[in-house]
């Protein structure tokens, strides 16, 4: 007999034991998307109705709980059991119906009938005897017991849909309404904690369609002193996605961060709430845009955007940290403030196998950017970072991003990872303060502290400590192999005997790392590298570590290989890349 | 220096001491197996044949669902060629789902089992059913046909599902495949993702994965 269940194939079980019961499951890649109904497995229906005809029989014994049949004893006639167990140990003479309940035939025990279990299992033990046939089906039979001691058929109550009941979403005639109330962003020493709010509201001209209006305010909870021009923040957002691609357009009034590293934003928020220590810039803007995107394929995507918004400074606060909360906030550095229009171009290219857990694939992200000023109003730099820019109109530059990783398998036992990322200032006038990198620091080049090379000139100081480089060029390349640690304690269940709670780590990632990197200025003066070239590989910063990565947490120590680098020790709340 | 000290002892598999009660060697913890099939085919291709095993004898998982949570249990299995002295070839890969709930009105477990936008839903009122159930062995059908060495590795990912998890099951459920694909979380879930797995881990909520691999075979 075979289950067909979408690209399940439960076949029937071959234990002589478990006869009726699918012991292998076959899982066919290869077969046609389903349409997301449910299958529902379970007794069949003449089987359920059997068991009830059974059970409410005028001339069936009918138990319930947990029964025993001690040894010795003797029962003759038909014989129910619902729910809890029936142990037998004695002599029973007729047929047995076990209703969502387990069946133990324990040593003596010795029947001559027919046997039904639905919704349990029957455990036999050696010197049990049973002669007649045997039927045991695992799946709980859908039923209920009346007051009157009856058993009838339990109409299904709940759909799979109910699983999400915590969603606060509804459904007006063809538009779907969800409401929102989270934390937007990340925790930071400009915003606090953002709270964001608002519904969205979605159509589905067809199935293969969606339209989408996204309305958000952001509350923002720091303190006043951060010149954000509002307490408030928005974002609207509305989005139409069909198959192949997707336009989208969007105003916002939002703060948002110079760089994206070295700290993704969720690691950044933990750092700051838990630390004090925000890893990241920050300034404001306010404007609008839109985009379109074309994905022939499931694994490609290329974007064409434009936007137009006004960038401001702003100031850090104090907001409330955990530990250190005595300390005082690193400064958040000016910004070249005016309005800034920009046109961009992305492609990204996606064969991954997981996004969090990523075995094998590549990832290509490329992304550029022309954007234009004519009322920026600009920092006063060094003229070795950066000339003049100009004033009146006409500022205008180019900016390349290209992040590339490949995951691949050396042996069974070994995978190797490896990524190369370049960053910065492409053509055009120098780029604006908020756009500038930096290198060191937790992600891309752990051996080294925090923006250990910001391509400040000697002697300039600013305690804000901007990042100040043109350009950045890494590559990092890291070795896994996976160990089983059972590294851990094991608590006793109260509730359950021989039953334990682990507290530990089970299994987890051997990473064995190494990064080299630099950032530069272009240009021809002293220190600099020529706009045309990369720094030769000598010049780049390098660093090797060790590390275990048990999925969610890693911690690992690293040593930059120049200048004296003391092992630094990393906790990381997701992959390194 | 305390610090680095103690994580030193972590990455050398050092036990700390003086903790009370029994380390985890001792107990029976969830395993993962992988084997071939027994039914090779002419040209020596097999199938493999995942099994979980011990999850209900790890109280984490059975208090999580007693306490309301479903788990969701995530296998993938990939099939890789072997090239000996060089870096190995992924050839495919397959993933399922299996999410477990406990409904307290009833006393019953519901397993749902999803494997490409197909569900199928079973039932059972016993823990000793549901033990059993969970110990299914699934066979994929993945079996390589071109001549090499090849080998599988399967892994298991076993987590609680978080209220945002279930939402995006439901949409999935649903046929919306959208911001999966993308990999575009909605405003505000950055942190608060984070927040919740962090704070889902802080309070000793089941997160495991387990990993595994079979022998090399050859298909001729």
């Amino acid at each position: 007999m075979r289950l067909l269940a979408g690209g399940l194939l439960l076949l029937l079980a071959l234990p002589s034991g478990l006869r009726a019961q699918d012991s292998v499951i076959v899982i066919d890649p290869d077969l046609p998307p389903g349409d997301s109904a449910v299958v529902r497995g379970g007794p069949p229906a003449a089987v359920v109705a059997e068991l009830l005809d059974f059970y409410n029989d005028s001339a069936t014994t009918r138990v319930q709980g947990d029964v025993s049949f001690p040894p010795g004893s003797e029962f003759s006639g038909r014989l129910a059991q619902y729910r809890g167990s029936l142990r037998l140990g004695g002599r029973v003479r007729g047929d047995i119906v076990v209703i969502n309940a387990t069946l133990y035939l324990l040593p003596g025990a010795d029947v001559e009938g027919s046997i039904l279990v639905v919704g349990g299992r029957l455990i036999r033990s050696a010197g049990a005897r049973h002669t007649g046939p045997e039927r045991v089906r695992w799946d709980a039979a859908p039923v209920l017991r009346t007051p009157d001691g009856s058993l009838v058929l339990r109409e299904r109550r709940r759909p799979l849909g109910d699983l999400a009941t915590a969603r606060t979403s509804f459904q007006t005639g063809r538009v779907r309404t969800e409401l929102l109330l989270a934390t937007g962003g990340t925790y930071n020493r400009i915003e606090g904690l953002p709270i964001v709010f608002g519904p969205t509201f979605e159509l589905r001209p067809s199935r293969a369609s969606v339209a989408r209006l996204d309305l958000r305010g952001i509350l923002r909870t720091a303190g006043e002193g951060s010149r954000l021009n509002n307490d408030f923040g928005y974002s609207a957002r509305a989005e139409l996605r069909f198959p192949g691609g997707g336009v989208a357009g969007r105003f916002y009034s939002d703060v948002a961060s110079f760089e994206d590293q070295p700290l993704s934003a969720a690691e950044n928020g933990w750092s700051a709430f838990l630390l004090q220590r925000d890893f990241r810039d920050w300034y404001e803007r306010t404007g609008g845009g839109g985009a379109a995107w074309v994905q022939p394929t499931r694994t490609l995507r290329a974007e064409l955007s434009i936007r137009r918004d006004y960038e401001s400074s702003v100031r850090a606060t104090d907001p409330w940290s955990l530990l250190r909360n005595s300390d005082r906030w690193r400064r958040n550095p000016l910004s070249d403030d005016g309005h800034y229009f920009t046109v961009g171009a992305q492609v990204d290219l996606d064969t991954r196998n997981d996004r969090d857990r990523v075995t094998t694939g590549w990832l290509l992200r490329a992304r550029y950017e022309h954007s234009t000023s004519d009322d920026i109003a600009s920092v006063a730099l060094p003229g070795a970072v950066r000339p003049d820019i100009p004033a009146g109109g006409g500022y205008a530059f180019d900016r390349l991003l290209l992040d590339l990783r490949r995951y691949s398998r050396l042996t069974p036992a070994l995978r190797v990872n490896t990524r190369l990322r370049a960053d910065g200032w492409l053509a055009g006038d120098r780029l604006p303060i908020q756009r500038r990198v930096s290198l060191g620091g937790p992600d891309l080049l752990p051996g080294y502290g925090f923006r250990a090379f910001t391509c400040a000139p000697r002697g300039f100081v600013d305690p804000s400590d901007p990042a100040l480089c043109d350009r950045s060029i890494v590559a990092q390349v890291e070795v896994r192999t996976r160990l089983s640690l059972n590294l851990g304690y094991r608590m006793r269940d109260r509730e359950v005997a021989g039953v334990g709670r682990f507290i530990g780590i089970e299994e987890a990632d051997l990473v064995i790392l190494g990064d080299a990197g630099k950032a530069w200025i272009a240009g021809d003066g002293p220190g600099q590298v020529p706009i045309d070239r990369i720094p030769s590989l000598h010049e780049w910063k390098t660093d090797v570590g060790v590390g275990l990565d048990a999925g969610g947490i890693g911690a690992y120590l690293v040593k930059g290989l120049s200048e004296g680098q003391p092992v630094r020790f990393i906790v990381r709340l997701q992959r390194r890349f | 220096m305390p610090r680095l000290l103690l994580v030193a002892a972590l990455l050398l598999g050092a036990r700390p001491s003086g903790l009370p009660g029994a380390w985890a060697q001792a107990a029976p913890t969830v395993r993962l197996s992988l084997r071939l099939a027994a039914d090779s085919t002419a040209t020596g291709s097999r199938a493999p044949i995942v099994r979980s095993e011990n999850l209900l004898d790890d109280g984490r998982w059975l208090s999580a669902l007693r306490s309301g949570l479903p788990v969701r249990l995530h296998y993938r299995i990939e099939v890789w060629r072997s090239r000996g002295g060089w870096f190995d070839a992924f050839e495919r890969q397959a993933e399922w789902d299996v999410v477990l709930r406990h409904e307290p009105l009833l006393d019953q477990y519901t397993v749902l089992t999803i494997v490409g936008g197909r569900v199928q839903e079973r039932r059972y009122a016993t823990l000793d059913a549901l033990n059993a159930a969970l110990a299914f062995s699934y066979q994929v059908n993945v079996r390589p046909a071109a001549s090499g060495r090849y080998y599988y590795t399967a892994s298991m990912g076993i987590s609680t599902l978080s209220d945002s998890d279930l939402d995006e099951l439901q949409r999935f459920l649903e046929g919306d495949l959208g911001e999966v694909a993308q990999g575009e979380e909605g405003a505000g879930n950055a942190l608060g993702r984070g927040a919740t797995r962090f704070l889902l881990r802080l309070a000793g909520l089941p997160s495991l994965r387990l990993e595994v691999r079979s022998v090399t075979f050859e298909v001729r």
